[in-house]
């Protein structure tokens, strides 16, 4: 059987290529199927990144370096000292890292109440650099009164617009934080609201409050420390190697410092984000299983329709696992154009029609928001050599798949039976 | 060519029996013949008198419910399939009713088609065929497909697969069925022709008169049994 497979493919070849309107019918359920994976997934990994880009910028960069035990207590005990930023700041500028990182935002985040003459509310209060900050979490891109925080603020804060309604504040308002300081104590802080934002997102605007850095530092007696250092770097597809690399550069220092990729430090995201990739992937194996059997379906009609054909085959002298070879060769050799076909299809939709983005604006009332991100209404695709190469080897294997049943077909064919078929 | 003085095919008590539907039918009922290389043999009969069924258990495309068959020496009936499919190969060429050449493949490409699983190279394929194209006056159409070819021509096509590679025996089955007048007198005089100048083995199951005129001998079947077997002169081509 070996020695003739260059005839056989011959074979399969001159079928496919002579048989047109066939090939053609035939390939045309793949070609449009694998265009719909290769769009489905170029959006799909192009939400996720976005979902990722968002999620980080509120939340703690694509990776956080933290005391060991802040991720759980989130006490103020367990800092980063004046000593362990200085060992985070230098392997923070080793080349490897450097190269990927796009900002590092220290922060000095503490829960505690924000009080005004209305009530108090339960929130999160971050002391940040405004200049980092304002390009880090892009807050200062939702200020719907005021302004964000700018260097040389002092005893101001930037709050959601929820909780600016819940204790009745204005630009210029005052509110009075509390929390526990280094000591245990519970302190207080007088602060004069500079700015309030909008993210769409209920826990962030009823629950975050950010002030100057040094306020909080001041306030708290911490000195020179904070909680976190938010590193955000060009693209997510890069954290789990600058994350590897951190992580060796620390490993004599995780006493005093440790490194959380995003999917850590913010785990709520990561299984929203599971959760999605699961409901891709069932989306996914679903069409496989139809261009499985559009496969199937057309290779064994094929089949069925040349019985007379094979059964020449056979009399003249192919042995049946010959014969099957011909039929599986074909149903691979239709699989294999028909996913590059598909590929090329889907790519070239995708890359005419959106590559700016698919806009659903349009079907939305108001912001989108997911596991704690606010999604943007645009979802621009992503492609990638590893999805390209995924979604061709998985189409190369249901088509062999595919292609085995109709083979199996061919072996039975009973060669006098054969020469009887009309077609 | 055949110079050695084993039969071309023999058959000893060949019997076939179909299930249909829970009934025995017996297409074949202990046939037991011998052709001799060379020899122009038409099987004759009424429909449903074996005669195809016969010549498929000549070919090995079916296997009898009993008795043996002999091709060139070699006993068909105690092979595997795989074995057969190569008896088949080296030994044995077949014409179809209906031509059944290869669609995708052109007029040359179908006729050496059992040169190439044979594993003959190109440039020796190409002669042979080339030469015997124009032998049989289908020089010229080598490239052409079958849908480009007429009935007479796509059949001589066939023949020059099923005789290229100089087989011990040509099992034709109804070869002149699908053929106007003309082109089954045509298509005759070359395998009367082939036989008496390449010596190939005939042997043919048709209702057609004017074959059974040419026939050295005639083999009458009726009801799956031979019911007479005469060797005679045949009419001039």
């Amino acid at each position: 059987m070996i020695r003739r497979l260059p005839l056989q493919l011959r074979l399969a070849t001159r079928n496919v290529r002579r048989q047109t309107r066939r090939s053609i019918l035939t390939a045309s359920a793949m070609v449009l199927g694998v265009a719909v994976l290769v769009f489905s997934r170029a959006l799909g990994d192009g939400a996720h990144e976005d979902w990722i880009a968002q999620g980080v910028r509120l939340g703690k960069g694509h990776i956080a370096i933290q005391h060991p035990h802040f991720q759980r207590s989130r006490h103020l005990d367990d800092r980063l000292t004046p000593e362990a930023l200085a060992l985070a700041d230098a392997a923070l500028a080793d080349s490897a890292v450097a190269a990927r990182v796009v900002a590092v935002a220290p922060r000095l985040e503490i829960q505690g109440l924000a009080n005004s003459a209305t009530g108090a509310v339960p929130v999160f209060i971050d002391g940040v650099d405004p200049t980092i900050e304002a390009t880090f979490s892009r807050l200062g891109d939702r200020v719907v009164e005021g302004r964000y925080l700018e260097p040389g603020d002092r005893l101001h804060a930037f709050v959601g617009q929820r909780l600016a309604e819940r204790l009745d504040l204005e630009v210029g308002g005052r509110l009075v934080l509390t929390g526990q300081d280094a000591t245990g104590e519970i302190a207080g802080q007088f602060v004069r609201v500079v700015g309030v934002f909008r993210t769409g997102l209920p826990e962030a605007d009823e629950g975050i409050i950010h002030i100057p850095l040094a306020t909080a530092q001041e306030w708290l007696g911490v000195g020179g420390a904070v909680t976190t250092l938010a590193v955000l770097l060009e693209s997510g597809w890069v954290v789990s190697e600058t994350l590897h690399r951190l992580e060796t550069l620390l490993a004599e220092d995780a006493g005093e410092v440790t490194v959380l990729g995003w999917r850590e430090a913010m785990p709520e995201l990561d299984a929203a984000i599971r959760i999605d990739d699961y409901g891709d992937y069932v989306f996914h194996v679903i069409l496989f299983l139809i261009v499985g059997l559009a496969i199937v379906n057309t290779v064994l009609m094929s089949v069925l329709y040349r019985t007379r054909e094979f059964g020449v085959l056979r009399a003249l002298g192919l042995t049946r696992g010959e014969t099957a070879g011909v039929v599986f060769a074909e149903g691979v050799l239709l699989t294999f154009i028909s996913g590059v076909l598909g590929m090329v299809l889907g790519f070239v939709v995708t890359w005419v029609f959106f590559r700016n983005g698919l806009d659903y604006s349009g079907l939305l009332d108001n912001e989108f928001t997911f596991s704690g991100v606010v999604l943007e209404p645009v979802i621009v695709p992503t492609f990638r050599v590893v999805q390209v190469l995924q979604s061709l080897g998985s189409i190369l294997i249901i088509g062999v798949l595919a292609s085995l049943y109709p083979a199996y077909r061919a072996t039975r064919i009973d060669v006098a039976e054969a020469m009887k078929f009309e077609a | 060519m055949n110079g050695n003085r084993e039969a071309a095919v023999r058959t000893d008590d060949v019997w076939k029996v179909f299930e249909h539907d829970g009934i025995a039918v017996e297409a074949v009922r202990g046939v037991s013949l011998e052709i001799r290389p060379g020899e122009f043999v038409v099987m004759a009969g009424p429909s449903g008198s074996g005669k195809t069924t016969l010549l498929n258990l000549l070919g090995g495309l079916t296997a009898p419910t009993s008795g043996r068959v002999w091709i060139d020496g070699q006993e068909l009936t105690a092979m595997n399939e795989r074995q057969r499919a190569r008896l088949r190969l080296e030994r044995v060429g077949f014409v179809f009713q209906a031509y059944n050449l290869l669609p995708v493949l052109t007029a040359l490409e179908n006729a050496e088609f059992s040169l190439l699983l044979r594993g003959v190279d190109a440039d020796e394929r190409r002669r042979s065929v080339s030469r015997l194209f124009e032998r049989i006056g289908i020089g010229g159409l080598e490239n052409r497909r079958p849908g480009k070819l007429s009935g007479g021509q796509q059949q001589r096509v066939a023949v020059a697969r099923a005789v290229v590679g100089e087989p011990a025996l040509v099992l034709a089955d109804e070869p002149t069925a699908n053929l106007d007048s003309a082109a089954s007198i045509a298509l005759l005089d070359v395998m009367t022709t082939l036989n008496r100048e390449m010596g190939t083995t005939f042997v043919f199951a048709t209702h057609d008169p004017r074959l059974m005129e040419r026939a050295q001998r005639l083999i009458r079947l009726v009801d799956g049994a031979v019911e007479h077997d005469e060797r005679r002169s045949p009419s001039p081509a």
